[in-house]
């Protein structure tokens, strides 16, 4: 051989070498799986042993798939998981699959953290969309894409302190109540002078769901601030604050028992019913939740808050990923054992509305409210609650939709025409995202 | 020369230089701040900042850094290889091209002056108008679209300002003098390569065009020299016949006029004094024919001066075959012989005679020539299958002929007949035998 073909043989081993260097650097053959998961609950509920259920089935999965290893590390709060996760993103280190809080999944799916699911939920056999609570399903759709799984979701309730209401002979409102009834025990209970009050952190957000409306159209292209619900809601939410007379009520004097409403969340109320947790809260009063009540054009929906599993985008095993995110999301096993060891409801209609699981609220809430969650209310409250429509740029949208009505609620001004500056404006910043 | 190119090649390294520093700066930048982000618990805003999922750390610098390796490599090797055929230095320059878009494509368009460097190397050795004009416009369009952001990629990529807003003002200012002055740096490394590069050629071309332009004036100059020496020696030759002419014939002739007219007024006085006069007349005049003769022999023929005899034989018998259409069988001696001027001068006119005669009075239309020698005597033999002579006169031909033969020492011989003779003729030949002298006879004799 000729020198020269040396030199293009030594070349050509060169790049070899060279390509070799970088497939060996990209490609990693890997035998474990990780996951990004939180302690303690998201729900800011105490819970016992946080990962007991992700350590069941990832027994599970191991079973299932010899060979294969699941790894997560433990000991990251709720409160710094979502920074924790954004390093492990920055620095290329994210777990293959990870629970996405409800806050972080539009920023996730926006920069393109996660993987779509389309294409592997219509080509898996053994998933049925159908299985879950639609609003569960979509929390985990940005315009129209899924992203994540449901793992377990909570619905905003209506908190009622019982003691306040039998003090002034009022009976417990039911499960269908309207703002009629609403505004009406308000009227009664308030006053000023003796410090009670009708309802603490009720937002015309929250009427707003509850009367049929949503802030933003489906596809997120426009804000309809100045739209018939969202006025309404607002006027009602400026008759509630007109009771007061001008003064603020505070999260203090709900826990002193001075104001017989207060919105929270279901898993609060599972959290703090049951024996050893009720002396802790609100000891000073019995209290009880039920829906949120109807506004005019709407029903007692109220929004829902839905932990979500979503894969890494950057996954080399997405089919793995894909397995173990279905058995945390769509495995009734597993989902049942939420109720033992968390506060939400299962987004699962068949273990949500399973007799055992029902029977088994029942029995950890003693009293006579408890007869409230029977399976037909459970089944209404997670098929009509509000999932709210999210899409690119939701987050500050909002923000800027509530700063607009935050200030014509405090200057007392009719509705309509000074939000229809501020809804021209955020149209104008939904058109440019 | 080569001073330029060893300019041109230590730009090429500098900017090769320059180039390597900006991607490692750039590198630097993006993975230092992503740790020191983390480790600051900047993770979650930044990630709102970008709302981009940034690459691996380690990708950006690995791929860029490698395929900047072997982008250099290459122009670096092919310089060596020294490949000839287009297709090889064709493929040579798509693979470079290839390895630039990629180490660009691996910086997310953000930097894009190595489409610089690689167009500054690859001018330099596409040597190739179209070519040239065809990288060109490939690698200022690249360069031009990255850096001025004429069109906006699909934008999946976090921006470099993004990284260096992570920085206090000072130290971002710091930074973005530090880009900026390798940024321009490069550009005007490159511009000085241009420049180099194009005013080296217009050099060049000015210097070959000089080069042809005075060629061209040498040329001119030697024509014109031939065709003067050419007409220097007409002159000359014309002003020696014209002394010869005047020396010996005007001499003579004034010599014979004035006698002839002595003679012709002495006859009816004195007759006998007259034909004394007249013998005077006859003694000068012959007197003057050797005059001539000697002067004619100075003259020798053309064709003999320029070639041996050898070949001025052949080309006389070829010109004559071809001027009168005679077949001539030509034996030329069997070893080429030197002769001195005046011998060769005879065989040459004999021969030449000869064949003359036998055209013109003996209407032959085959010739024999041959040459023979023998114990230093050459034998010219012409036989021909002409008419031959009824009646034989010696012209001034062969009496010339004679003459030169005696002049050598040699005999003619001629009459009608011979071997081959044409019905109705009997055809005539000629021989002529010449003792040839040793050389340095002939030089003593002369």
């Amino acid at each position: 051989m000729s020198r020269v073909a040396h030199r293009w043989l030594a070349a050509l081993v060169a790049v070899l070498i060279l390509g070799g260097i970088g497939v060996a650097v990209t490609y990693r053959p890997r035998s474990t799986l990780t996951i990004g998961v939180y302690s303690g609950s998201y729900w800011g509920t105490p819970t016992g042993d946080c990962y007991q259920v992700l350590d069941d089935a990832i027994a599970r999965f191991e079973s299932e798939h010899p060979g294969i290893q699941v790894e997560y590390v433990s000991g990251i709060s709720t409160d710094s998981y979502s920074e924790w996760l954004a390093q492990q993103i920055l620095k290329g280190t994210e777990p293959d699959v990870f629970f996405v809080l409800p806050e972080d999944f539009n920023l996730l799916v926006s920069s393109g953290a996660l993987a779509q699911l389309d294409a592997r939920m219509d080509a898996d056999p053994t998933f049925d969309p159908e299985a879950y609570y639609a609003p569960s399903l979509s929390s985990g759709v940005l315009e129209g894409r899924q992203y994540a799984l449901p793992y377990e979701s909570v619905p905003t309730m209506m908190f009622v302190n019982k003691t306040l209401l039998e003090a002034h002979d009022i009976q417990m409102p039911d499960n269908d109540w309207t703002w009629d009834d609403f505004y009406s025990i308000c009227t009664q209970i308030t006053d000023v002078d003796q410090h009670q009050f009708g309802v603490y952190g009720y937002t015309w957000l929250d009427a707003l769901y509850s009367n049929g409306g949503t802030l933003f159209s489906q596809d997120g292209s426009s804000c309809l601030l100045t739209s018939e619900p969202v006025q309404s809601s607002i006027r009602f939410v400026q008759q509630l604050h007109e009771l007061n007379e001008g003064y603020q009520v505070t999260s203090r004097d709900f826990d002193l028992g001075n104001v017989a409403f207060r919105p929270f969340l279901f898993s609060e109320y599972r959290a703090y019913q049951p024996y050893p947790w009720r002396v802790k809260k609100y000891s000073s009063f019995e209290w009880e939740c039920v829906c949120m009540p109807a506004g005019a054009q709407g029903g007692n929906i109220s929004e829902l808050q839905t932990m979500l599993l979503g894969i890494s985008s950057r996954s080399p095993n997405p089919q793995l990923a894909w397995d173990l995110i279905k058995l945390l999301s769509y495995d009734e096993s597993i989902q049942r054992e939420l109720y033992s060891y968390s506060h939400g409801i299962s987004p699962l209609r068949a273990v949500a509305e399973d007799d055992e699981i029902l029977s088994q609220l029942h029995k950890d809430i003693p009293g006579d409210g408890s007869g409230s969650f029977s399976r037909e209310v459970i089944g209404d409250i997670m098929n009509h609650a509000l999932t709210v429509p999210k899409f690119d740029g939701y987050d500050q949208a909002l923000t800027m939709a509530q700063t607009a009505v935050a200030k014509v609620m405090n200057s007392g001004e009719s509705a309509v025409s000074p939000l229809l500056e501020p809804q021209r404006e955020i149209n104008l910043f939904l058109s440019k995202n | 020369m080569m001073t330029k190119q060893k300019h041109l090649h230590d730009l090429t390294l500098i900017m090769t230089v320059c180039n390597l520093a900006i991607i490692i700066f750039y590198c630097l930048i993006r993975t230092v701040t992503t740790y020191r982000i983390c480790s600051s618990f900047g993770a979650y805003d930044f990630l709102s900042t970008v709302e981009t999922m940034p690459q691996r750390p380690w990708v950006i610098p690995l791929q860029a850094l490698s395929l900047y390796l072997m982008l250099f490599l290459l122009s670096y090797l092919k310089f060596r290889w020294d490949v000839r055929s287009l297709w090889g230095r064709l493929c040579i320059c798509m693979a470079e091209l290839l390895l630039c878009i990629g180490v660009i494509a691996c910086l997310d368009f953000y930097y894009s002056g190595v489409a610089l460097l690689v167009l500054a190397d690859l001018i330099y050795y596409i040597q190739r108008n179209r070519l040239r004009v065809f990288f060109m416009a490939v690698l200022i369009i690249l360069f031009a679209f990255a850096q001025f952001e004429i069109v906006s990629l699909p934008d999946h990529s976090v921006a470099f300002g993004s990284y260096l807003s992570y920085y206090t003002p000072f130290v971002r200012s710091l930074f973005t003098s530090i880009e900026s002055v390798l940024v321009s740096g490069n550009i005007l490394l490159f511009v000085l390569y241009m420049i180099l590069l194009f005013t080296g050629e217009q050099a060049e071309n000015d210097r070959i065009r000089k080069l042809n332009q005075q060629l061209n004036d040498a040329n001119t100059q030697l024509k014109d020299y031939a065709v003067e020496l050419e007409r220097m020696t007409e002159i000359r030759e014309r002003n020696r016949l014209a002394r010869e002419i005047h020396d010996t014939l005007g001499h003579t002739l004034t010599g014979i006029i004035m006698g002839a007219d002595a003679a012709l007024a002495l006859f009816p006085v004195a007759p006998e004094e007259a034909k004394k006069r007249v013998q005077i007349i006859a003694q000068s005049a012959r007197e003057g024919l050797t005059d001539v003769r000697r002067s004619i022999k100075a003259l020798r023929p053309d064709t003999l001066e320029k070639r041996s005899l050898g070949q001025a034989l052949e080309k006389l018998v070829a010109d004559f075959r071809l001027t009168t259409g005679v077949d001539i069988f030509y034996e030329p001696l069997a070893q080429p012989l030197t002769f001195a001027p005046d011998e060769e001068d005879a065989i040459y006119r004999i021969i030449q005679e000869s064949m003359t005669n036998a055209v013109r009075h003996g209407h032959a239309s085959q010739i024999h020539l041959s040459l023979t020698w023998l114990d230093h005597i050459l034998t010219i033999h012409i036989q021909d299958n002409g008419l031959g002579c009824v009646q034989l006169e010696e012209g001034f031909g062969l009496r010339h002929m004679k003459e030169r033969l005696r002049l050598l020492g040699g005999t003619l011989s001629y009459g009608n007949g011979g071997p081959e003779v044409r019905p109705g003729g009997n055809g005539f030949f000629v021989t002529a035998k010449i003792p040839v002298r040793e050389k340095k006879e002939v030089c003593a004799n002369d």
